[in-house]
């Protein structure tokens, strides 16, 4: 019994043991689920800020102005040029981003800028201009002559990750003492103090907040704000507030002041543009005032830092009032520091707002050219790291050729609608403008309505190309001297061809009209169908093919025999490629957008180098380029000359469909390269050819170029003969209708034309013209 | 390629000198011929332009560089002294930019990238510029020299052989 009751004691005890244990871990149990879970947010803090804190979006610029003397360049685009980098005008330059203008004579102080090529410093310089011309260029400090100064390039576009957050992120050694001055008094006066959270500040908020009856001061510190941006929603409870105090001490324990100061001056919300969510005080300068922060003034300091309180109740757009009562108590609060004397907040006071009307706007600038340049990128990047890694993308856009080409495209839509009795916003167009020797496209156009980003015509637009193939027949030709020459006769006589499965190919002339033996060029010149047929059928369809793909057609093509007269569909943009291997004088150079590529950090990732290859014989290419000026000077593109002045050398060809649904020009002068494309999207007909279309928008692009000639110095192994067009034979001076030609070396006719009897020779065409010049 | 190599290839003393000579690139106008595109030859094989199409002189031997030009020229060779070959790449695509045919610019061009160990790329690049220097024998032997290493070093050596003696027919001529 007693054992019993002893072993039960004993029991009995050893349960208390049990229980108090218990209890204490019980006890414990908070404490070390408290240590867990403070461990898993320490884990969840420092991945976030030692990893990559944000996505940044690429940023994309077009080509760098380059001033020299003698560039072509009006007084008026340079403005415009200024004006789309937000340079202020002012009277008196004084610092980078500004210049002030007398007449015809700039005083520019330039941002500096980090290129591919390293960083441009800023340039103090003063320009003049003269008639279409730059006429001086001078260092403004030395008063010395300079040879050339390039600006910073336009931007023209990002590319948003999908939540849209945009921000232009900043060292805090770039972010002015007076931005963080007032920031700290305003939001955190203790901010280098305390360890991450203020209990005073707490206690002192609560309290204002009961004498209020309702929030109307917040106790967080900068701290606390940026663990509430950064980790956790919006949503207001015990557990966020007890979430962000911990985080706030961990970010305290292992980071420094500095760094969590930039890091809130990058993160915090500072506006809304449209569904762009504006982050950082970088960015928020720019959608505010239009130019970077360094060079804001005290008063706009004061205005951003009031609205981190509450962008949205403080818009200066919308509430000005508002903004400047919360400016001004800003400016207060810096004087009532000492941060500013009392004279400068006062005179601070005093100014306006200074809020642009509109914010810079986050849309796309030309959505046809970036979407050029998204594909490109693409082969090389990912999509995702287009939105995030903060890329610095340099295209090859020319923006004042761009607005040129926006301009004259929409016009002439509407007079070619007008003239032709076409119903009013139905046509649609595409362009694309191209140096010559670089492959650069320097403007591209996917439809009359330059700010749609929607169907990208240029790119995407496969439409039949009519008689534009032409000039690939004729090279195929030419390519083979002993056989053809320019001024070989062509049988334009009615053709029909029956192929080996039966079907029978009648091809005609666009004037219906036959028009019996035509020297080469003039079959050419004219657009004839039926020798360009002919002559197809005879080289071999598959030849062509092959000159074709040599010429950098790098689509599918049926070897059928109407593929001679265009029968085949392309884009703008890849008859931009064909034409550019012609016009750059048989060198297949790769279309390029892009130059080249840096990282956020600014260290060049990749560069986009400029590439040629010889792919055809510069002669035979030489012989189909004359024939090309031929068509602009007395063929199918002549109507170019009632607006072109004559001594601008153009050499191109048209293209139109049949029923007339496409309407095609392609052209080229000195060092640009054109292709036009006119039609309508449910592909009915537009009443228009080539000539009457395409051909009009062409050339009031051409002429607002003012492009140097496309008249080349002759080509190596070429020579040039006085030829009778109308037996293709050797000319003398009894010959009325003489034309000089040029032939590949050895390749002109020997035989004499009828109407050469023995009389004087012509002049040897190369020597008399030297002599012009002598 | 070696660094030695590098200050060689750009001759700018030479660039300087021969900026004193110009060339007369302007086109000769062309006489007016026409009204308002509504002319079609009269009889067949009877040209709108009497006499045809003009050809253009030959150039001279000599090429003038404009200010900006030389100035990227300069950049272009320090960052190849330098041996920084890409920033001399892209100082001479700025200059080619400016001047797109000017062969002496496609010529230097070719240099870097022989020098970048792309032969292919380099030949291709002088066969350009001899392209644009029709009838300048001085600078159509040099892209010639270099469009013979460009081929040693791709291990072709006939075609260098060629080329070399392309460049010395070039240097014989009067």
């Amino acid at each position: 019994m007693s054992r019993k009751r002893k072993r039960g004691r004993r029991k009995s005890t050893r349960k208390a043991v049990k229980y108090r244990s218990m209890w204490l871990r019980l006890a414990l149990l908070p404490v070390l689920l408290l240590a867990a879970y403070t461990v898993y947010l320490d884990v969840q803090v420092r991945r976030q800020f030692d990893g990559k804190r944000w996505s940044l979006p690429a940023r994309v610029y077009a080509r760098p102005l380059e001033l020299y003397v003698g560039q072509e360049l009006t007084a008026e685009q340079f403005q415009a040029e200024l004006r789309a980098l937000y340079y202020i005008p002012v009277k008196s330059a004084t610092h980078p981003g500004r210049f002030s203008r007398n007449r015809n004579v700039f005083h520019v102080i330039t941002r500096p800028f980090s290129f591919w090529d390293g960083l441009q410093a800023s340039n103090n310089i003063r320009v003049s201009f003269s008639g279409n011309t730059v006429s001086t260029l001078t260092d403004a400090g030395s008063g010395r002559p300079a040879s050339l100064a390039r600006l910073d390039p336009v931007l023209v576009g990002s590319f948003y990750p999908a939540h849209n957050e945009d921000r232009v992120l900043l060292k805090l050694d770039d972010v002015p003492v007076n931005l963080t001055d007032a920031l700290i008094a305003v939001e955190d006066r203790g901010f280098y103090s305390h360890h991450g959270v203020a209990p005073l500040a707490i206690l002192r908020a609560l309290w204002a907040n009961v004498r209020a009856r309702g929030v109307v001061q917040g106790g967080s510190t900068i701290t606390q704000q940026l663990v509430k941006n950064f980790f956790l929603s919006s949503e207001r409870s015990l557990v966020r507030k007890f979430n962000e105090a911990i985080m706030a001490l961990l970010l305290e324990w292992h980071y420094k002041k500095d760094e969590i100061l930039e890091a809130y001056i990058n993160e915090v919300y500072l506006g809304q543009d449209g569904n762009r969510a504006v982050h950082g005080f970088g960015l928020a300068s720019h959608f505010y005032f239009e130019r970077p922060l360094a060079e804001l003034t005290l008063e706009k300091y004061a205005l951003l830092v009031g609205l981190v309180k509450g962008p949205s109740y403080y818009n200066p757009r919308r509430h000005p009032e508002r903004a400047l009562a919360r400016r001004n108590l800003v400016l207060d609060v810096m004087a009532g520091q000492g941060l500013v004397d009392h004279d400068q907040a006062a005179a601070a006071k005093e100014r306006p707002l200074g809020v642009s009307p509109q914010g810079r706007k986050a849309i796309n600038t030309f959505p046809a050219f970036l979407d050029l340049v998204r594909r490109q990128l693409q082969r090389d990047y990912r999509d995702e790291d287009l939105t995030t890694e903060g890329l610095v993308i340099f295209t090859t856009l020319d923006p004042q050729l761009q607005w040129q080409l926006e301009k004259t495209l929409v016009a002439g839509l509407r007079t070619l609608e007008k003239s032709h009795g076409i119903e009013h916003d139905k046509l649609e167009g595409a362009v694309v403008i191209t140096s010559v020797q670089g492959g650069e496209v320097l403007a591209l156009a996917g439809g009359r309505n330059p700010k749609f980003a929607g169907f990208n015509r240029a790119l995407d637009a496969r439409r039949q190309v009519g008689s534009l193939l032409k000039p690939a027949v004729y090279l195929t030709a030419l390519e083979q001297p002993e056989r053809y020459t320019l001024a070989t006769l062509l049988d334009d006589s009615p053709l029909t061809f029956t192929a080996h499965n039966g079907t029978v190919w009648k091809p005609g002339n666009y004037d219906r009209v036959s028009h019996g033996k035509v020297p080469l060029y003039q079959a050419l010149t004219h657009s004839y169908n039926i020798s360009t047929a002919r002559l197809g059928l005879d080289l071999g369809i598959d030849t062509v093919v092959n000159t074709l793909q040599q010429l950098g057609v790098e689509q599918r093509l049926n070897p059928y025999p109407s593929l001679v007269l265009g029968a085949v569909e392309m884009s703008p943009l890849q008859v931009t490629r064909l034409y550019e291997t012609f016009a750059s004088g048989g060198f297949l150079t790769p279309l390029r957008a892009i130059n080249a590529v840096l990282g956020s950090d600014k260290n060049p990732l990749q560069r986009y180098p400029l590439n040629v290859r010889a792919v055809v014989d510069p002669a035979a290419v030489y012989l189909v380029n004359t024939a090309l000026r031929y068509v602009t000077r007395e063929g199918t593109g002549r109507a170019i000359y009632q607006v072109l002045p004559q001594d601008q050398d153009v050499a191109g060809k048209t293209g139109t469909t049949d029923d007339l649904r496409d309407s095609w020009f392609a052209g080229f002068s000195g060092d640009r390269l054109g292709v036009v494309w006119v039609g309508r999207d449910d592909n009915a007909s537009t009443g228009l050819s080539g000539s009457s279309g395409a051909l009009h928008i062409w050339r009031n692009l051409f002429k607002y170029l003012g492009d140097p000639g496309v008249n080349r110095p002759v080509a190596e192994g070429i020579e040039y003969d006085w030829i009778d067009p109308a037996s293709g034979l050797l000319a003398d001076s009894g010959c009325e209708d003489a034309v000089q030609l040029p032939f590949i070396t050895g390749s002109a006719p020997r035989q004499n034309a009828p109407c050469a009897k023995g009389g004087g020779t012509l002049p040897n065409p190369v020597d008399w013209f030297k002599e012009l010049f002598q | 390629m070696k660094a030695y190599l590098l200050p060689g290839i750009f001759l700018l003393p030479v660039l300087l000198f021969l900026q004193g000579c110009s060339t007369p690139t302007r086109p000769v106008q062309q006489p007016p011929v026409m009204e308002q595109g509504t002319v079609i030859p009269a009889k067949p094989g009877q040209s709108v332009i009497p006499g045809g199409i003009r050809p253009q002189a030959r150039q001279p031997a000599a090429i003038a560089s404009s200010p900006p030009v030389v100035a990227l020229l300069g950049q272009a060779e320090d960052a190849a002294n330098a041996g920084n070959l890409e920033a001399a790449a892209a100082s001479l695509e700025r200059a080619i930019r400016i001047e797109p045919r000017n062969p002496l610019l496609w010529y230097h061009l070719a240099t870097v990238r022989l020098a970048q160990q792309e032969p292919l790329q380099a030949e291709q690049l002088a066969v350009k510029s001899n392209s644009l220097a029709a009838g300048n024998r001085i600078q159509q032997s040099r892209n010639w020299r270099l469009i013979a290493s460009a081929r040693q070093a791709q291990g072709d050596r006939r075609g260098a052989r060629k080329a070399e003696r392309r460049a010395r027919e070039l240097e014989q001529q009067p």
